[in-house]
């Protein structure tokens, strides 16, 4: 089982060893930027711009082979290559719109048949490339920020859910270990593994005794004073939330179906502040502190200064910036993409974690 | 400071209370020592002190606890936090984090201590227990010792005044079981702090306690008293004390050093008799048939580029107890997969009575050769005790099931299940839910599912719990092999 | 009070979901013309993942705030790691096609610990063997939602094993298959519309006259019967299996846990004593 060995690896990989890194929320913040940038443009030059910033980070930013903490189980660049083949195939054999017809199916077939064009190839191409570019963000974001590091990205609000995640790291390669020891205790009792039900006598034991142990966690956390919440939950919190949650969806469809924009990005801007507060409101019920908090440091600030400011360029309307070339389409008929110099200047933001390391 | 004022507590299910109308009446700073049978509620008794029982394990609750003027089942086993630390049996089972610096301050954020005073608090308690040089290990990283230490410093960084540890030292080696008692001792001497041990390695501590609660199983009354007071009284104790007290030496010695005291003196009266003299250990007379029962040869095994096992020889003859002895990683574990199959080693031979074993699969072997892992918890889940035994049986087709009644297959060589029970004391238990059990008892039924085939070689792998009541009543009779792995010495019962 | 904004949590959550989820569906029939609202079309994706994410957030909140005790939490990180190392098997030894061991315990547990044990425990399965496995991605909020809400609908089989006297009987565990069976397709069709707008997705309607959300869906099944149907049935195959086969037991070692969560106290002899549910 090669799982077992990749998590083992994992967790030897302990805090102490990891060199000054760029804080986890700063890898969010990155990820965010390039999620924006690639989601609202379909100009193949921003694409691969982002595309090749992404390769950068990604290359520079690693850690060096062997040190890597998770590495995907398929490389982000064969992902990618799969998904841009799909979606290209989908778009041409689906969508029968364009001027430059390759070559014509017969009309008998259903939704397949008509016209195969060139512009739906482009089109389902980029849109392949999007995911592609997204899937190798998060690569980065995997291979760089340690578990624990991303465990304590939790918001104090969720502290109860951040125990559970950290209890089930802890909990998972002791789980694995535990299985084996099953087996073996099985088998020396004369179990064959014939059948579908040789498989009960692992299950029930290791279903058990973990949730033994997890008594015995739950007991030491206890005995330790950890209490998850206080009796009588103040719900204040979650009513701003819920309320920001409507604010948002309103705005959405504001800027989308009914087309003010005004009103929308408004509501938008209400929702994310009800949203803020009421996490924050939440996160004072949890009366506990932090040891060993991580620090933040000049490189953070700078590589948040760069994604958010391809978030501003990409989102919003800028005075002296043309926005009119991210909405590049290939339909009816293909033509060249044209490209801004600022956009481009200002899309280089996200190649920061690459420089300031 | 704790008391208990006629406290029943029955688990969940139970037929009998755990704890039947216990009155308890514990003075402070003192270091004392929890003992009895396994089963007879020393890890209930204590789990009272701070509300775990019942706030975790349900059942029914009479009767009352008083510690430092709280009643720990409305207070909550949170706010007696501040109180009373407590220190698991299995260190692994009691972290949080995964580091040694973190662990020690889990319990000050649950506090929400200001950071400034938390840092201070760390050190304090880093040095408490000597854990300065450890403090940005991982856990998974320290030994069995260092690790309980670390608990133990967990438990203490809130500054509680009373201290319980549960069997802290049961799943150690010797040495680090010496390095977790004395931290204990030299923390009440120091500190002042109460601490309540329940220990089955008495002779560490026994000079050290200021009382002995011994906890019956056969429903006689509570002992509560000074050291010496309860062990005259009882039939458990250190291989030291029940010498002392079947010559008659009182007042009982506690140490070595009390011990010699009354052995020359006894010695010397016997030479004089012309009783003593040669060899003082029988040595016993194995009867050497044909063959062994079983014999490795050239055995090698490398593991993750290591080599764990490097040319073994040896022989078992049958009749024989060969204890296997080692440091920690010496390979004594793989041996014994080895010789049960579930290791491979790459090269040399291994004969179960004249016969080639190596390379068959683990389930036949397993027919002639038992094998009982560390953790008895990995073998048991049948729904009773009795369905665990014939479950092995069926295994390996002795055995079956019709209609909801177990069946003995005709001219199966096995023992009769209810038979072996009677023969390990668990009779009674014979329907229990297996993991219902105290973890001595356990031990006990995984024992007894793996004999139930009546195999030739018993293998055991630290059997260090539980097992000393089982070896006295004698597992099984037929001319059998029985090797026994254990760290360090083989006190105790050989 | 505390009802009440259980209730809007849930159906507000759920009617944001089941409309981000089915974006691409209503999209182009509501915004008929092309020209400038293609330029949003683009970020739709976006703003719906934030959308999925904000609903993630306020369900967690909702059910970690009501009873998520210590012992729950340590329950649910036990059980969490047990269905991250099953992950972790269905990743090093791909069984046929989408088959995945994790539903049949996350389907088990809200069933028997209600509806906010089995989101958690759905959802945080997904959060953490992302996290170890190196998988997050932006399908990792629509994987945690579609997981979260497989478990939180798994006590809507109560009153049905009720209905038919089936407790602790073999019609629960068959209820159970069979819901688990659900699901299994559920989960892959729900989680390609993650994906599908970027295959064939919605954008290119606009250019397309007369194609409204009908001929949309028939689109989507169609791309859903090529890439993934087999993939899902393996899934929904192997969901039922288990839970035939594991399911009671399972359900035994569950229920001997919840015993624990209740207890009687009467610290006086002679005086009535109290019951307590932690």
């Amino acid at each position: 089982m090669t799982g077992t060995d990749e998590v083992a690896t994992e967790v030897r990989a302990s805090p102490t060893t990891v060199r000054q890194a760029l804080h986890p929320g700063t890898w969010v913040i990155w990820l965010v930027g390039v999620a924006i940038a690639l989601t609202t443009t379909r100009n193949p030059w921003y694409l691969a711009l982002v595309l090749l910033l992404v390769a950068l980070v990604l290359k520079v930013c690693s850690p060096p082979a062997g040190e890597a903490s998770r590495d995907p189980v398929i490389s982000p660049w064969r992902f990618g290559l799969i998904v841009v083949a799909t979606s290209t195939l989908f778009n041409v054999l689906m969508v029968h719109v364009g001027d430059t017809v390759l070559f014509n199916l017969p009309a008998w077939l259903p939704l397949i048949g008509g016209p195969l064009t060139l512009e739906a190839a482009v089109y389902g191409a980029l849109n392949g490339l999007v995911l592609a570019g997204i899937f190798a963000a998060f690569a980065v974001f995997n291979r760089t920020v340690p578990v624990r590091a991303a465990l304590r990205l939790a918001p104090r609000a969720y502290y109860p859910v951040a125990v559970v995640m950290s209890i089930a790291v802890t909990f998972v390669p002791a789980t694995q270990q535990q299985f084996q020891q099953i087996r073996e205790a099985q088998a020396v009792r004369g179990l064959r593994m014939n059948t579908m039900r040789s498989w009960l006598p692992l299950v029930v034991p290791l279903l058990e005794g973990s949730l033994e142990r997890s008594f015995q966690l739950a007991e030491a956390m206890m005995a330790r004073g950890f209490a998850s919440a206080e009796e009588n939950v103040n719900r204040r919190p979650q009513v701003l939330l819920l309320a920001g949650l409507g604010s948002w969806l309103a705005g959405w469809l504001l800027r989308l179906v009914w087309r003010q924009p005004l009103l929308g990005d408004l509501l938008l801007i209400a929702g994310t502040g009800a949203l803020g507060l009421g996490l924050w409101l939440a996160g004072r019920q949890h009366p506990h502190t932090v040891y060993r908090p991580t620090p933040w440091h000049w490189q953070d600030g700078v590589v948040i200064a760069g994604a958010a400011l391809v978030g501003a360029i990409y989102l919003f309307p800028l005075p002296g910036i043309d926005r009119s070339s991210l909405f590049y389409y290939p339909y009816p008929a293909l033509t060249w993409p044209a490209a801004s110099a600022l956009i481009v200047a200002g899309t280089l933001g996200l190649g920061a974690p690459a420089v300031v390391r | 400071m704790i008391h208990f004022d006629h406290l029943t507590y029955t688990y969940p299910g139970a037929q009998q209370p755990a704890l039947n109308d216990v009155s308890l009446d514990l003075p402070e700073g003192e270091l004392i020592l929890v003992i009895g049978p396994s089963g007879s509620g020393k890890s209930t008794l204590l789990r009272c002190i701070n509300g775990l029982v019942p706030h975790f394990s349900g059942g029914a609750l009479a009767g009352q606890v008083r510690v430092e003027g709280l009643d720990p089942v409305v207070a909550t086993p949170k706010v007696l936090s501040r109180y009373v630390g407590f220190v698991f049996q299995d260190p692994e089972a009691q972290f949080v984090t995964d580091l040694v610096e973190d662990e020690i301050a889990f319990a000050l954020e649950n506090a929400a201590m200001a950071p400034q005073e938390m840092r201070v608090r760390v050190e304090e308690t880093l040095d408490l227990l000597d854990l300065e040089p450890l403090r940005n290990r991982p856990l998974k990283t320290l030994s069995g010792g260092e690790r309980q230490r670390v608990a133990i410093a967990a438990a203490l960084a809130l500054r509680p005044r009373i201290l319980v540890l549960d069997e802290p030292t049961s799943q150690l080696d010797p040495k680090s079981a010496e390095d977790v008692l004395n931290a204990l001792v030299r923390l009440n001497s120091d500190l002042g702090l109460t601490v309540l041990l329940a220990e089955h390695r008495m002779e560490r501590v026994l000079p050290f306690v200021d009382r002995v609660i011994y906890l019956p199983d056969d429903g006689s009354p509570i002992l509560s008293d000074e050291p010496r007071r309860v062990l005259n009284q009882i039939e458990l104790g250190p291989p030291l004390v029940k010498l002392g007290k079947s010559l008659g030496w009182q007042p009982l010695p506690l140490t070595i050093k009390e011990g010699i005291r009354f052995s020359r003196t006894w010695l010397a009266n016997e030479k004089a008799q012309g009783k003593a003299g040669g060899d003082p250990v029988a040595r016993r007379i194995v009867h050497r048939k044909t063959h062994p029962a079983v014999q490795a040869q050239k055995l090698s095994l490398n593991y993750g580029g290591r080599k764990v096992l490097r040319n073994v020889d040896f022989a078992v003859w049958p009749g024989e107890i060969v204890a296997l002895m080692g440091r920690n990683g010496a390979g004594k574990t793989t041996l014994l997969k080895c010789l049960i199959g579930l290791a491979r080693p790459q090269a040399g031979s291994i004969m179960l009575d004249g016969e080639a074993i190596l390379g068959k699969d683990v389930a036949s072997i397993a027919r002639d050769m038992g094998y009982l892992p560390q953790d008895p918890n990995t073998l048991l889940f049948a729904e009773s005790v009795r369905d665990e035994l014939f479950t092995t049986l069926h295994n390996h087709g002795a055995a079956s099931k019709t209609g909801g009644e177990w069946r003995l297959a005709a001219g199966a060589a096995a023992v009769e299940p209810d038979t072996l029970l009677r023969r390990l004391r668990l009779e009674h238990k014979a329907a229990a839910y297996p993991r219902d059990l105290s973890v001595g008892e356990r031990q006990r039924v995984a024992l007894a599912a793996i004999t139930v085939t009546q195999p030739r070689v018993l293998l055991l792998d630290e059997p260090t719990r539980g097992l000393d009541y089982v070896a006295k009543e004698g597992v099984d009779r037929p001319p059998q092999t029985v090797a026994r792995r254990r760290h360090g010495r083989c006190t105790g019962y050989t | 009070m505390n009802q009440t904004i259980s209730r809007v949590t849930y159906a507000l959550t759920t009617i944001v979901g089941l409309t981000a989820f089915l974006y691409p569906f209503w999209l182009p029939a509501v915004t008929p013309d092309s020209g400038q609202q293609m330029a949003h079309a683009g970020d739709s994706a976006l703003m719906l993942t934030v959308l999925v994410v904000i609903c993630l957030a306020i369900l967690m909140l909702e059910a970690q705030s009501q009873g998520l005790s210590t012992k729950a939490i340590a329950l649910l990180g036990v059980l969490v790691a047990i269905n991250a190392t099953l992950r972790f098997v269905e990743v090093a030894l791909p069984g046929p096609g989408g088959f995945s061991p994790i539903f049949p315990l996350i389907v088990l547990a809200g069933y028997v610990y209600g509806a906010r044990f089995g989101f958690l425990l759905g959802s945080l399965t997904l959060l953490v063997s992302a996290i170890i496995t190196g998988g997050v991605g932006p399908w990792l909020p629509y994987q945690m939602f579609t997981a979260g809400w497989c478990g939180m609908t798994a006590t809507l089989c109560r009153p049905l094993v009720h209905a038919l006297h089936g407790v602790g009987r073999t019609t629960e565990v068959v209820v159970l298959a069979i819901f688990g069976g659900i699901w299994g397709l559920l989960f892959g069709i729900i989680m390609n519309i993650w994906f599908w707008p970027f295959a064939a997705g919605p954008a290119a309607m606009y250019w397309q006259p007369g194609v409204g959300p009908w001929e949309t869906l028939q689109r989507y099944l169609v791309f859903y019967v090529a890439t993934s149907l087999l993939w899902d049935l393996a899934r929904a195959i192997g969901n039922v299996v288990l839970i035939l086969l594991a399911g009671a037991p399972v359900l035994r070692v569950l229920r001997r846990f919840q015993r624990r969560f209740a207890f009687s106290y009467r610290p006086t002899a002679g005086m009535p004593g109290v019951e307590v549910t932690t």
